[in-house]
C-alpha cells in the first residue's frame, strides 16, 4: 500500500508481532481450534494445482509430456543427425560383375582410310548376312559410287570388303524358250523379250511339227520343239553355249566351271583366285571378273582379347590383324611386326619375339561397365563354364574363381592422416588388398552365371556403397535406419515436433474460433444465437475424416509443397473442429449470463466486448482447458492417421504417421522391420495417453464434485 | 412429442441441405482430374469422333458440371432426391448397386463391434465405479484410456503382426490363423456354403477386434462416470439406509438410473452401424462402404463420394434425433419443447 506512510514506531510494532508469532509457532501451545493460522488459505489456482498433483495418473501424464517435449524440441539440438541425413554403408551385394556373349553380329573395322557411304554400308551388311548363311563366297555390290566386293574368307568369322573394278570378260547364250504356237490359232505367241521372227519362222515350225522332225533351222540358228502335241508345241532356240570372250580367252575348264555354276543356279564363283559374277538376261549370260582394288572394311564377329590386361587396340590394328589372319601373314602396326597364328582354339596375334599379344574369339566377356578389364584366363574360365552349362542344358551355374580381394578403409592423405568430409567424419573408401610383399591378394569368389536370352549374366558379391536402409538398431543408430537410409531416432524427434505443433496449433485455432462464435451466440442470444447454432449443427454434421481425405487427395493432385500442405492441413483441421467448442462455450455463457456479476457489469456500463471476453470467457476457461487438452490427443491421432494414409504431411518432412506408413506398406517389411514402426507407434500412443491423463486430471482438479 | 419430432426432422432437412451444398462446393472446386482423364481416354479410343475437349464438355454436361456451382448442385439434388445418384466412376457400376453390394459387410462388422462393446464395456464400467480407486478401477481406467489413445492404424498393424504372423510362428502352425487382409481365404470357391460363411467370418475377426479395441474405452469411461454420479446421489444413500443389500442397491437402484444416459447414446449410435469403418475397412481390405468410399475419394469419384457423404450426414442427423427422442422416452422427467 503505497499511500501509507510508515513511521518508525509502526515498523517496530510489526517486528514485535512477527517475533511473537514465530514464538507461538515454535511452542505450539497457544493454538486454538479457530486460530486463523491453522487454516491454510489457498488461492483457487493453487487449489487446482494441489488437487492436480495429487492425481497419480495426471502426474505420470505430465512427466510423459515433459519428456516428449524435451525429446522433440530439445532432442534435435543435441542429436548429431538431422531428419534428412542419409546414411551409407559398404556391403557385399550381389551385383553384376560381367556379361558374356557369343557374338553373332559383325563389327566393321575400317582399313586404309576409305570411307563407305551409308547406303554401301547397309548393303555390305546385308550382303555379309547373306554370305554368312549361304554357300556363296562373295557378292558384288554395285552402287553409284562404285563397285564393292564382299568376300567370305576361309575363316568363317571374317569378311573382307574391298572396292573393285568390274570387267566383262565373256558371254554366252543358253537354250532359251522363244514361244509357243498352235496350228489352230495359226501364230506364235512369243515370250516376253523375244522379237517377232515373222511368218516364215512360223511356217518352218509347222513343217517341223508335221514332219515329226521337231527341229529346224532358221536364219542360221537351230530351233527345237518341245512339249509338243498334234497341233502345237513350244519352240526353243538351241545354243551350243559357246563363249564369246571380249579379251583373252579362258581355258575349257573355266567354261565347265561357269556352266556348272549356272546349272547350280549360282550367280558368282571363284576360279583361280579371282571372283567372277554371272549375270543372266533371258538366256544370254555375261560373265564379269571382279578385280579387287583396295580393302575398305574388314568385318568380323571376332573380338580381340588382349593378353595384357586392360589393353585395347586401334581399329587399324584390328583390321590389319584380321586381314593377316585371313591370309595367314604378318602385318605391321606402328612399325612393329606381328604374326597371325592359329592358336589352340582361336586365331592369335603374336609379336615378333613370340609373346602373345591378343587372342581372337567370338565369345566376349566384358565388365559390367562395358569395359574389357579381365585377363584372358578369366575369359577362358568363363567360356569353359558356359560351355559345360550349355552341354548340361542348364540355365545357371556357379564358377568359382579367385578375384581381387577388396576392403573398406578410411581414406588417408599423403601423410597418412585420415581425410574427413564437411562434417568432420572420416571418409571410407574401397581399396584392393595387398599382402606384405605388395602383391594383390586373391580370394575365391562364387560367380553365378545365368543364361539370358542371348547372353550370359555374371553376378557375384561385390563390396558396394549402399544406402544404409532398414538397418537394425546399433550403437550409431539407436533405433536403426528407415527405408530411405535416414536415422529413425532423428526422424522420431522431428516427427514429434510436427505432431505436437499440429496438435497445439489446431487446438488453439479451434478454441479461438469456437470461443468467439460460442461467446457471441451465448451472449446475444436471439437470432444471432439461432444462426450460429445452426451453423454449429451444420459443422457437426460434416464428416471430417472424409473431407480431410478428399482435401489430402486434392493437395496430392496439386503437388503442393510439404510445408504449405502442413499449414493447410492445420487450417482445415481447425476449421472443421470449432463447432464443439462453440457449443460448450455457448452453454456455459447462457448460464453465466444470468448471474449477479453480469448484472453488475451491465450496471457499471462495461463495454459488450469486454463483458464477453473479460468477464464471461475467463469463467469458461477451466472447461476450455480441459477440452483442449483432451482434444490435443485426438488431433494428434487424426494427423498421424492422415499421414499414415499418405494424405497428410509428406516426405521429406518426418511425422510419426508417415514413418509407420513407409514401413508397413509392404507386409514383408512390416513383419521384418518391427524395430522401426513399433517404437514410433508407441510414441504416438504414449503422447496421446499422456494428453488424456493430463486432461482427466485437469478436469478432476477443476471440478472436484466428480471426484467424490 | 410428435410436434418435437417433426420440428427436429424439418431442421435436419435444412441442415442436410446446407451440408450437402458445402460438400458439393468442395467437390466442385476439386480439379476434376477424373473427368479430364476419362475424356482423354474416350477421345483416344478407336472410332472416337470427338476431341478430348468435346468429350469433357459432354461429360460435364452429363454430370451438371457446366451449370455453375448452384445449378450443378440443384441438378445433383434433383436426381439424388429420387434416389438416383448416378454411376460410380471408380467402381463402374451405379452408385446404388455398389452401395447394396457393400453396405451389409459394413453393417455386419458394425453390429458385431456394437454388441461386443456393450457386453464388455458396460459391466467393466459399472465394476470400476463400484470399486472406485481400487486396482480394478485404475486398471479399467488405464485400459480404456489406452484404447482411446491408440490410432486405429497402429492397432490394426499390431494385430496383423501378432495374430496373423507371429501366432503361426509361436505355435508352429502350417497355416496362418488369420489372414493379414482380405475377406476370403484362398480356397474360398471350393468351400461349402457353411464353410464360406465361416471363412468370411474368420476374416472379420481382426477388423472387429481392432474396432472394439479402439472404441471400447469411451463407452467404458462414460458408464463409469455416470455410475459414479448415480452412486453419489441421495436416493442411493436412502436405499442403503433402508438396509437394502449392496447387490440390490447396485443392480436395481443404481444401474437402472445409469442406463438412462447410456441407452440414449447407444440409441444415437445405432444409425452409425451403417456408416462403415473408413480406416479399418481400408486397412483390412474389407469391401464395405468405408473401403469403397476411401478409394472413391482418393480417385476423385464424385458421384460415389457425394452419395457417401450425404449418407453419413443423414446417419449423423438421424443418430442425434434418435438420441434426443430416446432421452425423453427413457427419462420421464425430461420434457421436450
Amino acid at each position: 500500500m503505497a499511500f501509507e506512510k510508515k513511521s518508525f514506531n509502526e515498523v517496530l510494532k510489526q517486528r514485535e508481532m512477527r517475533e511473537k508469532a514465530e514464538k507461538a509457532q515454535m511452542t505450539d501451545d497457544h493454538i486454538a481450534l479457530d486460530d486463523s493460522q491453522r487454516v491454510k488459505v489457498l488461492s483457487p489456482g493453487r487449489l487446482v494445482f494441489k488437487r492436480f498433483i495429487r492425481n497419480r495418473l495426471a502426474i505420470v501424464g505430465s512427466c510423459i509430456l515433459i519428456f516428449m517435449f524435451a525429446f522433440s524440441f530439445l532432442g534435435p539440438l543435441f542429436y548429431p543427425y538431422g531428419q534428412t541425413d542419409r546414411f551409407y554403408k559398404y556391403e557385399n551385394q550381389m551385383s553384376d560383375y560381367a556379361g558374356a556373349q557369343l557374338r553373332t553380329e559383325f563389327t566393321n573395322y575400317a582399313y586404309g582410310g576409305i570411307t563407305m557411304d551409308e547406303e554401301v554400308a547397309r548393303r555390305v551388311n546385308s550382303a555379309i548376312i547373306a554370305l554368312s548363311s549361304g554357300e556363296e563366297e562373295f557378292s558384288v555390290i554395285n552402287v553409284a559410287s562404285g563397285n564393292y566386293l564382299v568376300t567370305a574368307e576361309d575363316d568363317e568369322n571374317i569378311f573382307v570388303v574391298s572396292n573393285c573394278t568390274q570387267e566383262d570378260i565373256a558371254s554366252f547364250t543358253d537354250t532359251v524358250t522363244i514361244g509357243s504356237f498352235t496350228t489352230i490359232e495359226g501364230k506364235i505367241t512369243y515370250n516376253a523379250g523375244v522379237s517377232d521372227l515373222g511368218p516364215r519362222f512360223y511356217e518352218a515350225a509347222v513343217v517341223a511339227l508335221q514332219e515329226k522332225t521337231y527341229a529346224f533351222t532358221f536364219g542360221g540358228k537351230d530351233y527345237e520343239l518341245r512339249d509338243y502335241n498334234k497341233v502345237g508345241g513350244t519352240i526353243y532356240e538351241i545354243s551350243d553355249r559357246s563363249f564369246n570372250y571380249t579379251d583373252e580367252e579362258q581355258s575349257a575348264e573355266f567354261e565347265t566351271v561357269v556352266l556348272d555354276a549356272v546349272e547350280a543356279g549360282q550367280s558368282s564363283l571363284v576360279y583361280d583366285g579371282a571372283a567372277y559374277l554371272i549375270s543372266s538376261d533371258s538366256g544370254s549370260y555375261s560373265i564379269s571378273r571382279s578385280q579387287p582394288d583396295q580393302v575398305v572394311v574388314v568385318s568380323t564377329t571376332y573380338v580381340f582379347n588382349a593378353y595384357e590386361r586392360g589393353k585395347s587396340f586401334s581399329d587399324a590394328f584390328k583390321a590389319s590383324a584380321l586381314l593377316a589372319i585371313a591370309e595367314g601373314e604378318t602385318f605391321e602396326d606402328n612399325g612393329v611386326t606381328y604374326h597371325a597364328v592359329t592358336g589352340d582354339y582361336n586365331p592369335e596375334i603374336v609379336a615378333e619375339d613370340g609373346t602373345p599379344v591378343a587372342q581372337l574369339s567370338t565369345f566376349v566377356v566384358r565388365g559390367a561397365d562395358g569395359k574389357d578389364n579381365f585377363d584372358i584366363d578369366f575369359k577362358e574360365a568363363v567360356k569353359e563354364a558356359v560351355e559345360t552349362m550349355e552341354q548340361k542344358g542348364e540355365k545357371t551355374t556357379v564358377l568359382t574363381y579367385p578375384l581381387v580381394k577388396r576392403e573398406v578403409v578410411f581414406q588417408t592423405d599423403e601423410n597418412g592422416d585420415p581425410v574427413t568430409d564437411a562434417n568432420g567424419d572420416p571418409i571410407e573408401i574401397v581399396v584392393n588388398v595387398f599382402d606384405e610383399s605388395g602383391n594383390l591378394v586373391y580370394e575365391d569368389t562364387d560367380i553365378t552365371i545365368k543364361k539370358l536370352a542371348n547372353d550370359y549374366d555374371l553376378t557375384c558379391p561385390i563390396l558396394s556403397h549402399l544406402f544404409d536402409i532398414n538397418s537394425a538398431p546399433s550403437r550409431t543408430h539407436l533405433f536403426g535406419t528407415d527405408s530411405d537410409g535416414y536415422d529413425v531416432l532423428a526422424r522420431m524427434m522431428y516427427g514429434g515436433r510436427i505432431s505436437l505443433m499440429v496438435g497445439f496449433v489446431v487446438v488453439i485455432l479451434e478454441t479461438l474460433l469456437g470461443t468467439i462464435m460460442g461467446g457471441i451466440a451465448g451472449y446475444f442470444g436471439g437470432w444471432v444465437d439461432n444462426l450460429i447454432m445452426r451453423l454449429v449443427d451444420i459443422f457437426y454434421c460434416i464428416p471430417s475424416m472424409p473431407i480431410l481425405i478428399i482435401m489430402g487427395a486434392f493437395m496430392d493432385a496439386l503437388k503442393m509443397d510439404p510445408y504449405d500442405r502442413l499449414i493447410w492441413m492445420m487450417a482445415i483441421l481447425g476449421f472443421l473442429g470449432w463447432a464443439g467448442v462453440a457449443r460448450l462455450v455457448r452453454g456455459q455463457i447462457l448460464s453465466l449470463r444470468e448471474q449477479e456479476f453480469m448484472v453488475a457489469t451491465e450496471a457499471t456500463g462495461v463495454r459488450v466486448r469486454k463483458r464477453i471476453f473479460r468477464h464471461l470467457v475467463p469463467n469458461v476457461m477451466p472447461q476450455l482447458i480441459v477440452t483442449a487438452t483432451a482434444g490435443l490427443g485426438g488431433v494428434i491421432i487424426t494427423e498421424s492417421t492422415l499421414s499414415f494414409l499418405g494424405l497428410g504431411v509428406k516426405h521429406p518432412l518426418a511425422t510419426w504417421g508417415t514413418m509407420i506408413n513407409s514401413i508397413t506398406q509392404r507386409n514383408e517389411d512390416m513383419i521384418k522391420y518391427t524395430y522401426i514402426w513399433i517404437p514410433v507407434g508407441l510414441l504416438i500412443c504414449l503422447t496421446v495417453i499422456a494428453f488424456n491423463f493430463v486432461g482427466d486430471g485437469l478436469r478432476d482438479a477443476f471440478d472436484p464434485k466428480m471426484k467424490k | 412429442m410428435l410436434k418435437f419430432t417433426i420440428k427436429r426432422l424439418l431442421i435436419s432437412v435444412v441442415i442436410l441441405f446446407f451440408v450437402m451444398f458445402i460438400v458439393y462446393a468442395l467437390m466442385y472446386s476439386l480439379p476434376t482430374s477424373y473427368m479430364e482423364k476419362t475424356a482423354r481416354e474416350l477421345s483416344q479410343k478407336p472410332g472416337s469422333l470427338k476431341s478430348a475437349q468435346e468429350w469433357l464438355a459432354e461429360l460435364n454436361a452429363q454430370y451438371g458440371m457446366d451449370k455453375g456451382l448452384i445449378g450443378g448442385f440443384l441438378v445433383w439434388l434433383k436426381s439424388a432426391a429420387v434416389g438416383n445418384f448416378g454411376d460410380s466412376w471408380q467402381w463402374t457400376d451405379s452408385v446404388t448397386n455398389v452401395f447394396h453390394d457393400c453396405i451389409w459387410y459394413s453393417f455386419a462388422l458394425g453390429l458385431i463391434c456394437f454388441i461386443l462393446e456393450v457386453v464388455i464395456a458396460i459391466p467393466l464400467g459399472v465394476l470400476a465405479a463400484k470399486k472406485q480407486y481400487s486396482i480394478t478401477d485404475y486398471a479399467v481406467t488405464v485400459f480404456a484410456l489406452i484404447g482411446i489413445s491408440m490410432p486405429t492404424f497402429f492397432v490394426a498393424t499390431v494385430y496383423k503382426l501378432v495374430l496373423a504372423v507371429k501366432l503361426q510362428d509361436w505355435f508352429g502352425l502350417s497355416k496362418p490363423v488369420f489372414d493379414i487382409s482380405g475377406m476370403q481365404g484362398r480356397d474360398y470357391v471350393n468351400l461349402s456354403e457353411v464353410g464360406k460363411f465361416f471363412d468370411v467370418a474368420k476374416h472379420f475377426v481382426l477388423p472387429a477386434l481392432t474396432l472394439v479395441t479402439v472404441s471400447i474405452g469411451s463407452l467404458m469411461r462414460y458408464t463409469r462416470t455416470n455410475m459414479l454420479e448415480v452412486l453419489n446421489a441421495d436416493y442411493i444413500r436412502t436405499a442403503r439406509a433402508k438396509g437394502l443389500s449392496e447387490k440390490k442397491v447396485i443392480n436395481y437402484h443404481a444401474f437402472r438410473n445409469t442406463l438412462i444416459p447410456i441407452v440414449t447414446i447407444l440409441g444415437g449410435s445405432l444409425p452409425g452401424l451403417f456408416s462403415g469403418a473408413l480406416i479399418t475397412e481400408t486397412l483390412f481390405s474389407i469391401r464395405g462402404i468405408g473401403y469403397r468410399s476411401f478409394h472413391s475419394m482418393v480417385a476423385g469419384d464424385i458421384p460415389f463420394t457425394m452419395f457417401y457423404l450425404s449418407f453419413i450426414a443423414i446417419l449423423t442427423l438421424l443418430g442425434n434425433l434418435i438420441a434426443d427422442i430416446l432421452y425423453a422416452v427413457v427419462d420421464p422427467r425430461v420434457r421436450l419443447n
